[in-house]
């Protein structure tokens, strides 16, 4: 099949990999990729510039509709990014429910992600498996929060809503529920033969790429960089309870840098979320959820805020950092979103490059591209005709990739 | 390393052009531990010896590039974080320039950190100012169809301007009939099985 | 609306995603799985409109994404049904106004069924599935009519 010759294939926006929207420019020889163009700004919705027509409260709402699946991550930034202009200081309280609601989006992440990636290779049950045992988190998540998605609990100097004592009983049942099942998940995504053999080796990022392009969160780690704002920078209640950032090696010894070594990460990070929500619990103080309840009051405050915030805080993708800006105004003056995707970008690169076609998907995914926080999709050119490769036909070659190689 | 120290070593190498420096301290959880951002604002031709001092010193990760639009100046802030891989050791260093109205110029920083590449074609786009020597100047978030010379980001005539905005709640207002549990069913609008013909059509695309 | 007794066929989806935050889009694939598991119905996600019976459209529609909706919605075959999930794409919902926005989405294609949430939980999507199927009879009983009038 390879003749020498190098052609052009467009991926993309209605993606294979994902439920969103991005577009890979590949140029291919056979079946091998030579080089990759990603081509955002598909789902580019100027959520920066309507923040910044809008008043601080309000924008936190919009901050959470960045992205749904990591709606705590946005949220919990700008909040932070807010207090720190205003000095208005969040109470201990609201400090240890923030980080409980953080690692239990941690958990549902990562878990929907290790469901996806199974899906990506062909591994449908698994990915039920998956999503059925996310299930019950997202139970807890609704009791906690009264939603499964966007929880809207976020108000600067706090929380919106309290866990109660009541509420307890059922969060460590279902912790419990998570460490019986975590040897079986764990089981089933390292030790089986087929994800193995589909995942080492493949989508390769080396330490220094990943610090030349600024890589961030598990896919960071798992090339090696011990990066992870909770351990560099703690904040709210992380500064009470120590976390640890984790690569590969805390397991197997060594670092690859590969798909099955980003696997590795989440797993283990879901196992270490569930402790970080135990201390939490245990070492929960009493006291106000915000610290300023009048609504009012607190815009009336907010309007005199001057000078400029950092909010960061380490999502399921990674580092998540706002800028945010206010001058005595009603409004947000400048308001500056670095969603991790957006930093992960750069190294789809060299992890696609030299890769088959069969593997885009399970590579393009193990980042965990979440593209509404970036902005997203695949087509195909032959010489001069261009034709498409749908999002189907590209799951279907790397279904069959795996099969092949099982036969 | 503490956050004075930065300053200080910037202080030493730079001199006079570091013209303004702080160091923002935050605390927080039950036991009150703190935390360290430090700002610093630079003359604006230091910019780039002042990344490569950055990158020789510490091992820098570049957050992002933020800008805002003051009027006569555009302000441009470059993110870095060091210290990274250490419990509570890491220091935000956000650096800064300002940039004229009349001269929106800046180097590329991407010869000393490739990671740039992204946030640099963002604001090329967002606050209409030129990074000379980037590697690929095209746009990256906003849709092609987007008029030339507006600018998200910009609150002067550049930005943008109401005839760029489209209100979508006040599109086509209709009326629903709720059903229950959340669902409405719109019977006007309804599609209807077209002919024979036009089924033909729709599969040529 | 009462479904009829008998169905034609099992009913196949089409996900179009237009720009939404992906709320709406993991709640899609939530009722997929073994917890709402619609499939046992024989509703499933299709890899292209062609296939498709309904379109499932989340997200306030962006403009590079408001053509591709057009020609998506084109290729599917009638009879066909839009449902439109999320608040966002009914009325734009907190993204009521930007410059990269050309939504909502019954601007740009007709939609028949709006399943309203932030996101609408997986059983309000059913809900709204179980009333397309009922659409889709219905179109294709008159469908069946016409054609045999003829």
């Amino acid at each position: 099949m390879s003749g020498g010759a190098e052609y052009s294939v467009p991926v993309g926006p209605i993606h294979a990999a994902l439920e969103e929207p991005v577009l890979f420019n590949f140029k291919v020889d056979g079946e091998r990729v030579v080089d990759v163009e990603v081509v955002p700004g598909q789902n580019h919705r100027g959520v920066e510039w309507m923040g910044m027509q809008r008043n601080p409260v309000q924008v936190i709402y919009l901050a959470e509709k960045i992205c749904g699946i990591c709606t705590v991550c946005h949220a919990y930034s700008f909040v932070r990014a807010v207090e720190h202009i205003s000095g208005i200081e969040s109470t201990p309280r609201a400090d240890y429910i923030r980080a409980i609601l953080a690692e239990l989006e941690r958990m549902h992440s990562h878990l929907l992600w290790a469901g996806i990636a199974a899906h990506e290779i062909g591994f449908d049950s698994l990915l039920h498996y998956t999503w059925k045992v996310r299930e019950n988190e997202m139970d807890l998540r609704e009791m906690i929060t009264g939603n499964r998605v966007h929880y809207d609990m976020f108000m600067i100097g706090g929380v919106r809503r309290d866990i109660k004592q009541d509420q307890i009983p059922k969060i460590l049942e279902t912790l419990k529920y998570y460490k019986d099942n975590f040897e079986k998940l764990g089981k089933l995504f390292l030790q089986d033969k087929v994800i193995k053999m589909r995942t080492q080796g493949v989508g390769v990022l080396t330490k220094e790429d990943a610090l030349k392009l600024c890589a961030v969160g598990p896919t960071a780690r798992a090339s090696g960089v011990p990066k992870d704002v909770r351990q560099d920078q703690p904040f709210g209640a992380y500064l009470d309870i120590p976390v640890k950032a984790i690569t590969p090696d805390a397991l197997t010894g060594e670092v690859h840098g590969d798909v099955y070594d980003r696997i590795i990460v989440r797993l283990l990070e879901v196992k270490q979320s569930i402790e970080i929500i135990e201390e939490c619990l245990k070492r929960m103080p009493e006291g106000p959820i915000l610290a300023e309840p009048n609504i009012t009051r607190l815009l009336i405050q907010l309007k005199k805020a001057h000078g400029e915030g950092i909010g960061r805080h380490e999502a399921p993708r990674g580092e998540v950092y706002h800028y945010v800006r206010m001058d005595a105004s009603d409004k947000v003056t400048a308001w500056k979103v670095r969603a991790p995707t957006y930093a992960n970008v750069m190294p789809w690169v060299p992890m696609l490059k030299g890769q088959q076609i069969a593997d885009i998907p399970i590579v393009a995914a193990s980042t965990d591209p979440c593209m509404s926080c970036t902005d997203r999709a695949v087509v195909v050119k032959e010489g001069q005709k261009p034709y498409m490769i749908s999002g189907e036909e590209l799951h279907k070659m790397s279904v069959e990739k795996t099969r092949r190689m099982m036969a | 390393m503490n956050p004075e120290e930065i300053v200080e070593k910037f202080k030493s190498k730079f001199g006079a052009g570091v013209l303004d420096a702080k160091v923002q301290t935050k605390s927080g959880g039950v036991s009150k531990t703190q935390y360290h951002f430090v700002w610093m604002t630079l003359e604006r031709p230091l910019l780039k010896d002042a990344v490569r001092f950055l990158a020789s010193e510490w091992q820098p990760h570049l957050s992002v590039i933020s800008g805002v639009d003051l009027g006569n100046i555009l302000e441009l802030t470059y993110h870095f974080t060091v210290g990274w891989g250490v419990r509570l050791g890491e220091i935000p260093v956000s650096i800064r320039i300002d940039l004229p109205k009349d001269d929106l110029t800046v180097p590329t920083i991407t010869d000393i950190i490739p990671g740039a590449l992204i946030t640099e074609r963002e604001k090329q786009e967002m606050l209409g100012i030129k990074v000379i020597g980037i590697p690929d100047a095209r746009r990256l978030f906003v849709p092609e169809t987007f008029p030339e010379g507006v600018y998200p980001w910009r609150k002067d005539a550049t930005g943008v301007q109401p005839e760029h905005v489209k209100k979508l709640w006040e599109v086509g207002r209709l009326k629903l009939t709720p059903t229950g549990q959340g669902v409405a069913v719109n019977v006007e609008k309804a599609a209807a099985p077209s002919a024979p013909a036009k089924k033909e059509n729709a599969g040529a695309n | 609306m009462k479904l009829v007794k008998s169905l034609d066929k099992s009913l196949w989806v089409f996900h179009v995603n237009s720009g939404s935050c992906n709320g709406c889009d993991i709640e899609i694939v939530a009722a997929l799985t073994p917890r709402y598991d619609v499939e046992r119905f024989g509703i499933k996600l299709v890899g292209s409109p062609r296939h498709a019976d309904v379109l499932l459209v989340t997200g306030p529609v962006t403009k590079p994404m408001r053509e591709r909706i057009k020609r998506i919605y084109d290729q599917t075959p009638d009879p066909k049904v839009v449902m439109c999930v999320g608040t966002c794409g009914s009325t734009g919902g907190v993204f009521y106004d930007s410059y990269t926005l050309d939504g909502p989405i019954d601007d740009v294609i007709p939609v028949t069924i709006y399943v309203i949430g932030c996101p609408p939980r997986p059983e309000a999507i059913i809900d709204g599935v179980v009333k397309a199927w009922a659409k889709l009879e219905e179109l294709r009983g008159e469908t069946k009519k016409k054609e045999g009038k003829k």
